[in-house]
């Protein structure tokens, strides 16, 4: 049970460092993003071709393909969410998407269909109290937590984060004081693709990698933002912990159902709490 | 939800429920309305021998489909990536039907058209109370789920990922095992779902599901009880789907999990996109374009994935009104006048 709570509190983790993207784009810009899937898969495309070619060096790749993910955050940000704003729901939703089909064809293109293995980098186990747990798990759980403050010291001291909180609120009213709000929602997007990347680079070595590995992620965060509640930032965090947790206990005890089970607990929530969006 | 639904309960002058066979009766069938069904049939007849008959059926049901989902989403304005979940049902049952009870084709697809509209009822109940991106993603999630059912808990009855085999037996002199027959039978059934779609969105039913689209609560206030109107849509668009489904089980004489499949969501969409949407011609135009595509272009394009996505880029930013929408405007254009005999009012996307 141990294990299960623990495996749980991973799988929490990697959907809260992609969803926060999502839950971040759409409270400020209004914007379903499916593009989100490819950030996440060309991360980890990138941090496998840095890993052969560095051979061993896991955190140099992973901080690499980070700061590689940035600026195809920025381009799709700049020429494809920029003209969207304020646009109904529907064409964003769809154009987005068509980013994503020519992102997983481009990645089909250049790395191939063949799913690569990536093996855990760390691969000792800590072991205490008669458990013997994965250090690299342990340690995707504490950038979690750690993550989760940053951003909330981010959100609460910067005058960005400020910024960026007052528009999930009320845009036009930041507008209204001078703010060239589009530059900070430039900002917001890209941080959200480098934190999916992230979570995609963290989640790769305990998963397969191949191009599709996106679509799934992204069903999975985007019910963590709809039970966490659309740009709260707060209730992602929740949210993602337990659903993850809903996971690993469903997968515990009827392994196929795991995913399912996360859909059943989003229509439940969507039953009794419709967002209106 | 907003306050204003307190209106409903109160019964306000105009809140009369529409009779859908009532609107089917008293409408006055136009002199037209022949010569588009003429048209649409004259004009798969024209391109079944470029490619095959075989070929040709399969465009036809997708276009079945295609319709279904524009009456949702070109119509009522509500987008919907799980539609395949009410295509599959149908498929499912039909095949279930046949293999179980008895091989009468007609019987199976009236069974599936049952349970896709049964289920689209109940799950209607829960998923037209949301908008937008939460409609969306809703019924996505319930595609998810119903796929997941079928490939893994309900593996007994539908084989899950090797699907079984579906033979009808001869209904009188119907064998639908034979290809022209079937191309007959499905272009009978092009045809009368286009002539029941189009009787039922000129009809004041329909002009209501539009305004549901330009502003929902607008036709609250109106005193219409908005969620009845949004529900029976989706109840019609779900058994419209579930007869495109079942005649896909026919047509192939197999089902499998691939007609459930979630990723297969995208090419109706695209469809009812590229044909343009909130029309039906728009919606078999888009649904034969569609077919073409994705049937023909991968022989020729190897990156066709990347080809549709750059397409529908260009079609949200530049090209909203679809293909019939480029025709309209063209013809609109040479004709000199302002509204095109025969089509319907263009929608303001």
């Amino acid at each position: 049970m141990i294990y299960t709570i623990f495996y749980g509190l991973t799988i929490g983790a990697i959907l809260y460092f992609i969803s926060i993207g999502l839950s971040l784009t759409f409270g400020t810009m209004r914007v379903i993003n499916f593009a989100h899937t490819i950030t996440y898969t060309i991360g980890v495309y990138i941090l496998i071709t840095f890993v052969n070619f560095l051979k061993w060096y896991f955190p140099l790749g992973a901080i690499l393909a980070i700061l590689t993910v940035i600026p195809i955050g920025y381009v799709i940000e700049r020429f494809i969410i920029r003209r969207l704003y304020g646009e109904s729901l529907d064409y964003t939703f769809i154009a987005t998407f068509a980013v994503a089909l020519i992102g997983v064809d481009a990645i089909k293109w250049i790395w191939g269909v063949r799913p690569y293995p990536i093996s855990d980098p760390i691969g000792t186990y800590l072991m205490f109290w008669g458990l013997s747990l994965p250090v690299y798990r342990i340690i995707i759980v504490i950038i979690a937590i750690l993550l989760f403050f940053g951003l909330n010291i981010f959100f609460k001291r910067t005058i960005v984060g400020k910024i960026v909180v007052a528009a999930l609120e009320d845009k036009d009213g930041v507008r209204c004081l001078g703010i060239s709000v589009d530059k900070y929602f430039s900002i917001v997007f890209v941080l959200g693709s480098a934190l999916a990347a992230l979570g995609g680079v963290l989640y790769a070595p305990i998963s397969s990698v191949h191009p599709y590995m996106g679509l799934s992620v992204l069903l999975l965060s985007f019910a963590v933002v709809i039970v966490g509640g659309m740009g709260n930032l707060n209730g992602t965090f929740l949210s993602a912990f337990a659903l993850g947790m809903v996971m690993s206990i469903t997968a515990r005890y009827w392994s196929q159902g795991a995913e399912t089970m996360v859909f059943i607990v989003m229509a439940i929530v969507l039953i009794f709490r419709p967002i209106d969006i | 939800m907003k306050k204003e639904l307190s209106l409903d309960e109160g019964k306000a002058p105009c809140d009369k429920p529409i009779d859908l066979l009532a609107e089917l009766r008293s409408t006055p069938i136009k002199e037209h309305g022949v010569i588009d069904l003429l048209g649409i049939a004259a004009f798969f007849l024209v391109i079944t021998p470029l490619l095959s008959t075989h070929r040709i059926t399969d465009f036809m049901i997708f276009c079945i489909f295609a319709m279904s989902f524009d009456l949702l989403y070109g119509y009522m304005g509500r987008l919907s990536f799980g539609q395949m979940l009410y295509l599959g049902t149908g498929a499912y049952f039909c095949g279930l039907f046949i293999r179980y009870v008895s091989g009468n084709p007609l019987l199976a697809i009236l069974a599936g058209i049952a349970f896709a509209g049964f289920l689209s009822m109940l799950l209607g109940l829960i998923i037209v109370r949301t908008t937008g991106a939460c409609f969306a993603l809703i019924n996505l999630a319930f595609n998810h789920i119903g796929f997941f059912l079928v490939l893994s808990p309900l593996r007994g009855i539908t084989r899950g990922e090797d699907g079984f085999g579906v033979s009808a037996s001869k209904f009188g002199s119907l064998s639908l095992t034979s290809r022209p027959i079937m191309f007959g039978f499905v272009l009978l059934c092009v045809l009368l779902v286009f002539y029941v779609l189009r009787r039922l969105t000129s009809s004041p039913y329909g002009i209501l599901i539009r305004s549901i689209k330009e502003d929902e609560t607008r036709v609250r206030f109106l005193g219409y009880n908005t969620f009845y109107y949004k529900w029976l849509t989706f109840v019609l668009a779900g058994s419209i789907a579930g007869l495109a489904g079942s005649l896909t089980a026919l047509n192939y004489s197999y089902v499998n999990p691939n007609a459930m499949d979630v990723h297969s969501n995208v090419g109706v969409v695209f469809a009812c996109l590229i044909g343009g949407a909130g029309n039906l011609y728009g919606a078999i135009v888009g649904g034969v374009v569609y077919m073409i595509i994705s049937n023909l272009l991968p022989i020729y394009i190897y990156r066709w994935e990347m080809f549709l996505g750059f397409s529908l880029i260009i079609i949200v930013f530049r090209f909203r009104t679809g293909v019939w929408g480029y025709i309209q405007r063209s013809w609109e254009y040479l004709v000199k006048r302002k509204v095109v005999p025969g089509a319907m009012k263009k929608e303001a996307i």
